[in-house]
């Protein structure tokens, strides 16, 4: 596996060179070798030219944490900070990077996969917390559903970034009054403020298979988001009931 | 986090050790995430206090007069930063297992459907 890694990256700084026809930095000697050499004598001679510490640098996981950070940078500041994250993976796996910037794109774009939008922070001036009215929706946030009044809780799995969120509408409803959507409901959205972010508690998932020596132990605890519907936008609640004339 | 518009965690008192090695991360963190963390949350009232010869703990005050106390010892000052915006992020309750994700106080809007109702 190694070999075909290094192989492509080789012949890509191969074609990089010879398309340069400018004198490469590289050794007169290592150019034309390159061609006839097998992989071995090609990791080496890479190694051997390029110095030890820039192995780090062909790696590139999955999951790197710094792919945001790292495309703008310079090469050398790339290596490292390939290093650390690389370190990162094997150490430190279970504390999340709490640091990290997420754009607005970024932010938006993933709010919307789930079916949320942010809407920023709570003020204290906003009043958002009305009265009950009689009206629900059927609300889909992640691969959950919820039929939600004004004034319910929800507990989903832990939303990132949001404080007032909008939910996507999948049905409305009031006393008098049903809009059905195909599958959702254009210009219609519900108000959510986050209540809390908290962990569940812990379950034991415990495995045995008997007579054969195997027993597991495992404690999980699900992080969940609590939210209270404030609002519920695109139908009208109170129907005037008409007079007998 | 917040009831209504009021944050629930009152008081966080940050208790730690100047000798021990068990306190050397909430050290660190005091240097470090604190002050950060306190900008951040200027409605609640952070308290450093020694205690020598102990292990290091987060003690969450919350309205609802209950307290949480997490044990750091010999943690990162990056996990002691997640626990404290975990005893911010949360509420005061009781941790229990959940009845249902949908709690509600009005069940229906139109009317409960019985098997007699007859549109």
């Amino acid at each position: 596996m190694a070999h075909r890694r290094c192989l492509h990256v080789l012949s890509r700084h191969a074609a990089a060179l010879l398309s340069l026809k400018t004198p490469p930095t590289l050794p007169f000697s290592t150019s034309i070798s390159l061609k006839g050499l097998t992989p071995f004598q090609h990791r080496s001679l890479i190694s051997s030219t390029l110095g030890p510490t820039n192995w780090s640098h062909y790696r590139h996981f999955s999951s790197n944490k710094n792919d945001d950070e790292g495309e703008d940078v310079d090469e050398d500041e790339d290596e490292e900070t390939a290093d650390e994250s690389y370190e990162g993976e094997e150490i430190g796996d279970t504390v999340p990077d709490l640091g990290r910037e997420y754009t607005l794109e970024e932010k938006e774009a993933e709010a919307a996969e789930i079916g949320y939008k942010v809407l920023g922070p709570l003020r204290k001036s906003d009043r958002v917390f009305k009265k009950y009215e009689p009206a629900f929706a059927v609300v889909q946030i992640g691969s959950h559903q919820f039929k939600v009044s004004n004034g319910d809780s929800i507990f989903t799995e832990r939303l990132k970034f949001c404080e007032l969120i909008l939910n996507k509408v999948l049905l409305l409803g009031s006393q008098h009054q049903t809009i059905i959507g195909r599958p959702m409901v254009p210009d219609a959205a519900v108000h959510a403020v986050v209540e809390e972010h908290a962990l569940d508690a812990k379950v034991i998932i415990f495995k045995k298979k008997r007579r054969k020596n195997y027993r597991r132990t495992k404690g999980h605890r699900q992080e969940l988001t609590k939210l209270r519907i404030v609002d519920i936008q695109g139908i009208e609640k109170r129907v005037e009931v008409a007079t007998a004339a | 986090m917040a009831l209504r518009g009021t944050w629930q965690l009152q008081k966080l008192i940050v208790g730690f050790c100047d000798w021990g090695g068990s306190s050397r991360g909430i050290r660190a963190f005091m240097e470090s995430h604190l002050p950060a963390f306190k900008a951040s949350n200027p409605q609640l009232e952070v308290v450093t206090e020694l205690i020598r010869g102990q292990h290091p703990h987060l003690k969450g005050l919350y309205r609802n007069k209950n307290e949480r106390v997490i044990c750091v010892k010999n943690l990162t000052p990056e996990e002691i930063h997640l626990h404290a915006t975990r005893l911010r992020n949360a509420l005061g309750r009781k941790v229990v297992k959940l009845k249902t994700r949908h709690v509600t106080k009005h069940p229906s809007v139109q009317g409960t459907w019985s098997t007699a109702l007859k549109f």
